[in-house]
C-alpha cells in the first residue's frame, strides 16, 4: 500500500461521511442510524472481533497438525 | 416423445450418454452443446408449459415452468456451459459424463412438478457428483467421496421418506408450498433438503468433499447441489421461521471457518455455507422481497462463486497447490487470474457496480424491514467476514505478501480464461444493469439497489474493514494445519463408533450363534437315544429303534398324559 492508495481510500471515506451527514441526515429506518458513522465503526470493530475470536477458536479448538486425519 | 427428450434434465442426462460414444477430441465440444440446447428450450417454452406422464397410480408432472424455475434453469444451463468451457482441456470421460449427468439432475429438480420426479433427479445428482470426488483416485478422496455419498444417501432417504409420508397424509405429490407445521412428514422432508442445503450441523459433507474433489469437479459442485436445495426451499418451505435463524447461523459459521482456513478451496467451500446461509435466511423471512432476494442471490452466487473457484483452481493448476502456505507473490506471474478473482471478490462482498450488490442488499433489507433487525446485523457481520476472508485474506496471501513467487508455474489453458472472462463480464453487467436480473425475478417488488444509503453503508463497512485487515494481516498468515469441524465426530470417532456398533454387535451375534450351536449339539446328543435318560432303569446299551418293555412303559405314559391333557383342555 502506497501513500497514494491510502489517500484515495481516505477521500472515498470522507465522501461517504459527507453524504451521511447531508443527504442521509434525516434518514431513520433502523435504531442504529442515530449513531454517526455507524457502518464504519461496525466494519472496523467487527473485523477486529472476527480476527481475534477466529484466532482464539483456531488455537484452542479446531487447529490440528496437517496430517491429523491420516 | 420430443416433449420428453427436450425436458432440460432428460436432455443433459441423454447428452451424457451420447458423449460417451465420441472420441476425446470431440467430447469437450459436444459437452457444451447440451447446456446450450437446454438453455434454448428453457427460453422458448412459454411460462406454465407442462409435460405430464404417469407411473403406477401416480400422475407425474415431468416438467413445469414458471418464473422461479426458469431463473434457476437458465443459470444452471449457463453454469454447466461455462464450467464445461473451463474444463475443456480435461479429457477424462468419467468426469465429463458425471458432470453432465449431475447438471441434468439439477435441471431436472428445478423443473420437476411433482415430488417423485424430484426425488429421482435428486438421487441422480448425489450419485453423479460423487464421481467428481472419486475421480482423483487417492485414498483420501476415496474415503471423502464415500462419506459424501453416505451423507447424501441419508439425506435422499429422509426426503423420500418424507415424500411418501406426505403423499399418504395429504394425498398430493405436487411440489408446492407447505404450511409451517412440524408434522413428521414435513420434518423428514425438511431434513432431507437441509442436508443438501448444508444447513449446520448437516454441512460437513460440503467442507469435507469440495476441497478434495477434482479441480474441474469442484466448479460443477459449487454450482449445483446447494443452489438446487435452495430452490426447493423457496418452493416448499418459504416463510418457515426456523430457517431465518439457521440461515443466520450458517452465514456466521461459514465466515469463521473462512477466516480460520488456510487452503484456498477450503476457504471458498466454507464460504458457500455462509452465502447459502443468506439465502436460507431469506427463505425463512418469506416476504416477496426476501424470496426475490434468495433467488437473485442464488443466481448471482453461481456467477461469482464459480468465477472465484475457477480463479483459485487456475492458480492450483498452475502452481500445483491450493494451500496459501505454498503460494504468495503471484501478482507478477498471474496478474489476469488476480484481476478475474478480484471481480468475483468484489461481487461477493457486495461492492457497488458488481453483481453481489444488487442481491445481497435485498436479503439484508428484507431482514431489516421484515422486523428482524438483529438478524440484519448478524448478516452484516457475515458481510464483514466475507470481505475479510475471500475479498482480502485469500487474494492477499495468494498474490501478494511475498515479493515474488519462485516456484515453477504451468501455463494456464486459454479455455479457463475464456470461462472466467465471461463470468467476470456477467458479474459486472448485472452490477451495472440490475434490471436485467430483476425483470426475471418471481415477484414484483420495485426494489432499488442504488440508493445513497446502500452505497454509504457498504462503502463505510468495506473501507474500515480493509483498514482493520491491514493492521491485523500478519495474524492471518497462512500455515499448514488441519481444521476440525463437526465431521470429527464421524471421522475421528469412527473407531469408537465401529467398536460399539460393529464389533459389539458382531460379538453379540457370535455369542448367540455359539449358544444356538451348543444347544443343538446338546439336544441331538441327548435325543439320539432318549431312553438313556427317560428311563433310568433301562439297560444302558438299549437302542431307540429296538422294542423293549421299558420303552412300552414310557410310550404308554406319554400317550396317557397326552390324553389326560387333551380331555382337561377341551372340557
Amino acid at each position: 500500500m502506497k501513500t497514494i492508495h491510502w489517500i484515495i481510500l481516505g477521500i472515498i471515506f470522507v465522501i461517504t461521511l459527507v453524504l451521511e451527514f447531508t443527504v442521509l441526515a434525516g434518514y431513520d429506518s433502523h435504531w442504529w442510524n442515530a449513531i454517526p458513522a455507524f457502518y464504519a465503526i461496525f466494519g472496523f470493530v467487527i473485523c477486529y472481533a472476527l480476527v481475534y475470536s477466529a484466532k482464539f477458536i483456531a488455537k484452542k479448538i479446531v487447529n490440528r497438525d496437517i496430517n491429523y486425519y491420516d | 416423445m420430443i416433449e420428453f427428450i427436450t425436458i432440460p434434465g432428460v436432455l443433459l442426462i441423454l447428452g451424457a450418454a451420447v458423449i460417451s460414444f465420441f472420441s476425446e477430441k470431440i467430447r469437450p465440444a459436444l459437452f457444451l452443446v447440451f447446456p446450450v440446447i437446454a438453455a434454448v428450450v428453457i427460453l422458448t417454452r412459454p411460462e406454465g408449459y407442462t409435460v405430464t406422464g404417469s407411473l403406477l397410480n401416480y400422475d407425474l408432472v415431468l416438467m413445469q415452468t414458471d418464473a422461479l424455475s426458469n431463473l434457476f434453469g437458465i443459470v444452471f444451463a449457463l453454469g454447466a456451459l461455462l464450467a464445461g468451457i473451463y474444463a475443456f482441456h480435461m479429457k477424462e470421460l468419467g468426469q465429463q459424463i458425471s458432470a453432465l449427468t449431475y447438471a441434468g439432475g439439477a435441471l431436472g429438480v428445478v423443473y420437476a412438478g411433482d415430488l417423485l420426479t424430484l426425488i429421482i433427479y435428486w438421487e441422480i445428482m448425489a450419485l453423479a457428483s460423487t464421481w467428481l470426488i472419486w475421480a482423483r483416485r487417492t485414498p483420501e478422496t476415496d474415503a471423502s467421496g464415500m462419506r459424501y455419498l453416505i451423507y447424501h444417501i441419508l439425506g435422499g432417504g429422509l426426503l423420500f421418506a418424507g415424500i411418501l409420508w406426505h403423499s399418504v397424509v395429504e394425498g398430493s405429490i405436487a411440489v408446492e408450498s407447505i404450511p409451517m407445521e412440524y408434522t413428521p412428514a414435513n420434518i423428514l422432508m425438511l431434513l432431507g433438503v437441509a442436508v443438501n442445503t448444508a444447513i449446520i450441523p448437516l454441512h460437513t459433507w460440503l467442507s469435507d468433499a469440495y476441497p478434495k474433489a477434482t479441480q474441474t469437479g469442484t466448479i460443477f459442485m459449487s454450482i449445483f447441489t446447494t443452489k438446487t436445495a435452495v430452490y426447493v426451499l423457496i418452493r416448499m418451505f418459504a416463510g418457515w421461521e426456523l430457517l431465518i435463524f439457521l440461515g443466520a447461523a450458517m452465514a456466521v459459521y461459514g465466515i469463521y471457518y473462512a477466516v480460520i482456513c488456510k487452503d484456498m478451496r477450503e476457504i471458498l467451500s466454507y464460504h458457500i455455507i455462509s452465502q447459502v446461509g443468506y439465502m436460507v435466511c431469506a427463505v425463512g423471512i418469506g416476504t416477496d422481497l426476501a424470496l426475490n432476494g434468495a433467488a437473485a442471490h442464488a443466481y448471482n452466487n453461481i456467477l461469482y462463486k464459480s468465477l472465484m473457484f475457477m480463479a483459485v483452481t487456475a492458480v492450483m493448476y498452475s502452481a500445483g497447490s491450493s494451500k496459501m502456505f505454498h503460494l504468495g507473490g503471484l501478482y507478477k506471474k498471474l496478474p489476469w487470474v488476480l484481476g478475474l478473482y478480484v471481480v468475483g471478490g468484489l461481487s461477493i462482498s457486495g461492492i457497488p457496480l458488481f453483481a453481489g450488490f444488487i442481491s445481497k442488499g435485498m436479503v439484508i433489507d428484507a431482514a431489516g424491514y421484515g422486523g428482524y433487525e438483529t438478524i440484519m446485523l448478524v448478516l452484516l457481520v457475515a458481510s464483514v467476514g466475507t470481505w475479510l476472508s475471500v475479498g482480502l485474506k485469500l487474494p492477499y496471501f495468494t498474490w501478494f505478501d511475498k515479493e515474488d513467487y519462485t516456484g515453477e508455474l504451468k501455463p494456464i489453458p486459454v479455455n479457463m480464461y475464456i470461462a472466467m472472462g465471461i463470468l467476470a463480464f456477467a458479474c459486472i453487467f448485472y452490477g451495472v444493469f440490475p434490471n436485467a436480473l430483476y425483470t426475471f425475478l418471481p415477484f414484483e417488488t420495485g426494489y432499488e439497489p442504488y440508493t445513497v444509503y446502500h452505497i454509504v453503508e457498504i462503502l463505510q463497512i468495506v473501507l474500515l474493514t480493509f483498514v482493520a485487515f491491514w493492521f491485523l494481516r500478519k495474524k492471518l498468515a497462512p500455515e499448514l494445519t488441519t481444521v476440525l469441524d463437526l465431521d470429527w465426530f464421524y471421522r475421528k470417532a469412527a473407531p469408537a463408533v465401529r467398536r460399539v456398533f460393529v464389533f459389539k454387535v458382531d460379538k453379540f451375534y457370535d455369542n448367540v450363534e455359539d449358544a444356538i450351536l451348543a444347544t443343538a449339539r446338546f439336544l441331538s446328543k441327548k435325543f439320539k437315544n432318549p431312553m438313556l435318560w427317560l428311563n433310568p432303569f433301562t439297560d444302558k446299551k438299549n437302542e431307540a429303534s429296538r422294542y423293549s418293555p421299558s420303552m412300552e412303559v414310557v410310550m404308554s405314559f406319554i400317550i396317557l398324559s397326552f390324553l389326560v391333557f387333551a380331555i382337561v383342555y377341551f372340557i
